[in-house]
């Protein structure tokens, strides 16, 4: 891999970006989602170019540098927003609870109904939380870790795609309501959602990512069992 | 121009910091968090303690928000590697993801609307 095909993968990466964000911001509509198209176009473009997910690993490794520093900057909206959590920490906490099971209920009853594994079952719980967490409970209950991330990016896609429609659907308007369900569901790709919809649903995210990720972690290995063969 | 360039830079190496920090406390305590979450929790800590002013990272901070989504791109291309899965039971896992997402974000959703209309009254 040389610099100018790692360069050439970067600029391919933004332009995406570029282009599918002012799309999405043209229409608002969430089926035009800029992850969601860029994605597409950029697999598309390295099969037809012959490249493998391997080629693209350093150009991805130096495009995600910043994610750690950005996730901090949630803290920001979170401030802003933080009479919202004084005020109502009782269903914020509730929400994102009753959300987290809910998710982890639905995937791990309807895998079992249509017989898959154990493995895959497990693999399948942790995946509404952000990648890092959910690889290493998989991993300790007993999971395949890598097919877990790809369930947490698939989740991250579905439900930014998805839960607009969802929350609109049944009537859900109040952002801090959608912000905290597009973060317990679909963690840092829903908050990203969250934050074009406007600033509270975006602070509302990170928080719902961050309980999300806590209460999945202590209480998986006693939960996912209960649904297990 | 040039110095709104160089105060998000500085921002985001501020922000940057807090992330280590973050990541190093996770390693220290063994906590179940991942870095990144631990890292917002701390600067939230800051920030409301009043130790750092909003001002003091909110060109960095606003900036990386802004462009949350675009980290979530090249994470994505990673699902090119589960084709083989896809094409074997891609329909299965696939309707089984999206009723689990739809279930959760509208219990959340209409849980959170309905109680926060209750204690806002």
């Amino acid at each position: 891999m040389n610099a100018l095909h790692f360069a050439g993968l970067i600029a391919l990466t933004l332009g995406a970006y570029l282009v599918t964000r002012r799309i999405f911001l043209a229409y608002k509509y969430p089926l035009l989602n800029p992850v969601f198209l860029s994605t597409l176009v950029i697999i598309a473009a390295l099969k037809a170019g012959g490249y493998t997910l391997a080629d693209y690993q350093p150009a991805k490794e130096a495009m995600t540098f910043l994610l750690g520093p950005a996730t901090v900057a949630l803290a920001l909206p979170l401030y802003h927003n933080r009479a919202v959590l004084r005020n109502h920490a009782l269903p914020v906490l509730i929400g994102v609870i009753a959300g987290s099971l809910a998710t982890m209920a639905a995937a791990l009853m309807a895998g079992r109904l249509l017989g898959l594994g154990k493995g895959v079952l497990i693999s399948l719980g942790p995946k509404s939380v952000t990648v890092p967490i959910a690889v290493e409970i998989s991993r300790l209950a007993g999971g395949e870790p890598t097919l877990t991330a790809a369930f947490v990016v698939a989740t991250g896609m579905i439900g930014s795609i998805l839960g607009p429609f969802a929350l609109s659907l049944s009537r859900v308007k109040n952002p801090v309501a959608r912000g905290l369900a597009l973060g317990t569901v679909s963690h840092g790709q829903g908050t990203a959602v969250a934050l074009l919809e406007g600033e509270t649903a975006g602070a509302m995210g990170g928080v719902a990512m961050a309980i999300a990720a806590l209460l999945t972690a202590l209480i998986a290995p006693y939960y996912l069992p209960l649904f297990l063969p | 121009m040039t110095s709104r360039f160089f105060s998000i830079a500085w921002q985001i190496l501020l922000l940057w910091l807090v992330f280590r920090c973050g990541t190093y406390l996770v390693a220290l305590l063994h906590l179940a968090l991942p870095g990144n979450v631990a890292g917002m929790l701390l600067m939230f800590a800051l920030l409301a303690s009043g130790v750092v002013k909003p001002a003091r990272i909110e060109a960095g901070g606003g900036f990386l928000l802004k462009h949350f989504a675009f980290f979530f791109i090249p994470i994505s291309v990673g699902l090119m590697a589960f084709g083989g899965l896809m094409r074997e039971s891609g329909l299965a896992l696939l309707g089984i993801l999206v009723l689990s997402a739809a279930v959760g974000v509208v219990v959340t959703g209409v849980s959170v609307q309905f109680l926060h209309a209750r204690s806002s009254r």
